[in-house]
């Protein structure tokens, strides 16, 4: 089975599957095409940004987002695993990998961008940190604390980065164009205004 | 080129056959700290799936075949792929190798009988008090099991100091294994210094969420 390609062996699978009444062809399509168009209330980088732009404009939520996020996320999701929200100050940055397979925020973020997947990042993040952020453009002051954290459980992890000057009096949606979704990952930072 | 026939298919029932039932614990999946694979390949504007093939994969493993068993058995199945065609295999590529496996072992490809769903557990905050206590160090076990285990190797033996508890889990060796998730156990968010790691040019932290029974004394 070695000759066939990915193609031919994914379209085999789903003919037994459907075979056997355990996959709905209409299903898979209808599946990827709303994934592929996810807007700000679907599992996409567009939430995480209205979560994050939320916890910047309003600090009670902010302090319930990182004490209890699983109850604070609840009006946006219900949670099946638990998350940890990583507050970043101008003196701690944090960034966030899974070195065994490729464990992400999905939930909040959609699907992981494939350098996240990569194994570059799974072998090098934890070990070269700053280095592997210089490949981002990112330079991390040597006073600032850096924490990177392996999601070796079902724990979940999604960095809150700190509010960027200028930015004062904006709102929720305005403040959300500026989160991008690396900067949930810790590998960027927000755009500036 | 033209679709696969059937006839063309993998032998599933050879697949059976070559079924370990010992679940990998040290592969080549445990990647952290290792050298040698270079700059990061880092795509703008990227397609959510790079060919068709892939958003069949990922909605063939969300809708079906995740039901019906435990993320530790799905990652377990990954971890046994041989070393070589792992390094050579797309994130993609690793899922579909798996998801034959899988839906081998369930029989969703010669039944109609839906195989039983796995019930989930809950990600509640633990309510009971256990061994360790947040600012106490502990070791990482080593060796911390003989299945399947979320201990990378690069924290083996190394001793870390408990941040908090952070939740409670089933073991990952046992949902591997039983294909089913059990009584769930705490887990610790453990922070280790990087020089202690990885030397002296190391200077960050670095944390990591590990079971009760994977932790001792230092």
């Amino acid at each position: 089975m070695s000759d066939l390609t990915p193609t031919q062996r994914t379209e085999i699978l789903e003919r037994h599957l459907r075979a056997h009444g355990h996959l709905d062809p209409d299903d898979v399509d209808a599946a990827i095409a709303a994934a592929e168009s996810a807007s700000g209330d679907d599992a996409s980088p567009a939430l995480g940004a209205r979560v994050v732009a939320r916890a910047w404009a309003d600090p009670g939520f902010r302090a319930r987002l990182v004490a209890d996020p699983v109850t604070a996320l609840s009006e946006y999701l219900a949670l099946t695993v638990p998350i940890a929200v990583l507050a970043d100050t101008p003196t701690l940055h944090h960034v966030i990998v899974c070195t065994l397979c490729s464990c992400y925020p999905s939930e909040l973020l959609g699907e992981p961008p494939r350098w996240y997947k990569s194994f570059e990042y799974r072998s090098r993040v934890v070990r070269e940190p700053r280095a592997v952020l210089a490949e981002f453009g990112m330079e991390i002051d040597p006073d600032v604390e850096l924490r990177v954290h392996d999601s070796t459980a079902e724990q979940r992890y999604l960095v809150l980065p700190v509010r960027p000057r200028g930015t004062e009096g904006w709102d929720e949606e305005r403040l959300a164009a500026l989160v991008t979704r690396n900067c949930m990952i810790g590998t960027g930072r927000p755009l500036t205004p | 080129m033209g679709g696969a026939r059937l006839g063309e298919s993998p032998s599933f029932e050879t697949l059976r056959l070559l079924r370990r039932d010992d679940l990998a614990v040290d592969g080549v999946h445990d990647l952290g700290g290792m050298h040698g694979f270079g700059p990061l390949t880092i795509e703008t504007d990227e397609p959510l799936f790079h060919e068709p093939w892939e958003g069949r994969v990922w909605r063939i493993r969300r809708a079906v075949i995740g039901r019906s068993t435990t993320i530790d058995r799905v990652r377990s199945t990954i971890e046994q792929m041989p070393p070589a065609q792992y390094l050579g295999a797309s994130y993609y590529e690793r899922w579909l190798w798996a998801l034959e496996r899988l839906a081998t072992e369930q029989r969703l490809v010669e039944s109609a009988d839906p195989p039983p769903v796995v019930e989930l557990p809950s990600p509640e905050i633990p309510t009971w008090t256990g061994r360790f206590q947040p600012g106490e160090h502990v070791r990482v076990r080593n060796p911390v099991t003989s299945g399947h285990t979320r201990v990378p190797r690069y924290l083996r033996r190394h001793v870390g100091r408990v941040e908090r508890v952070a939740f409670a889990w089933p073991n990952p060796g046992e949902s591997a294994e039983n294909n089913a998730y059990g009584q769930p156990e705490l887990v610790y968010t453990v922070a280790f210094s990087a020089a202690g790691l990885f030397g002296p040019g190391a200077d960050h932290t670095l944390t990591a969420d590990i079971g009760e029974t994977d932790l001792e004394e230092p």
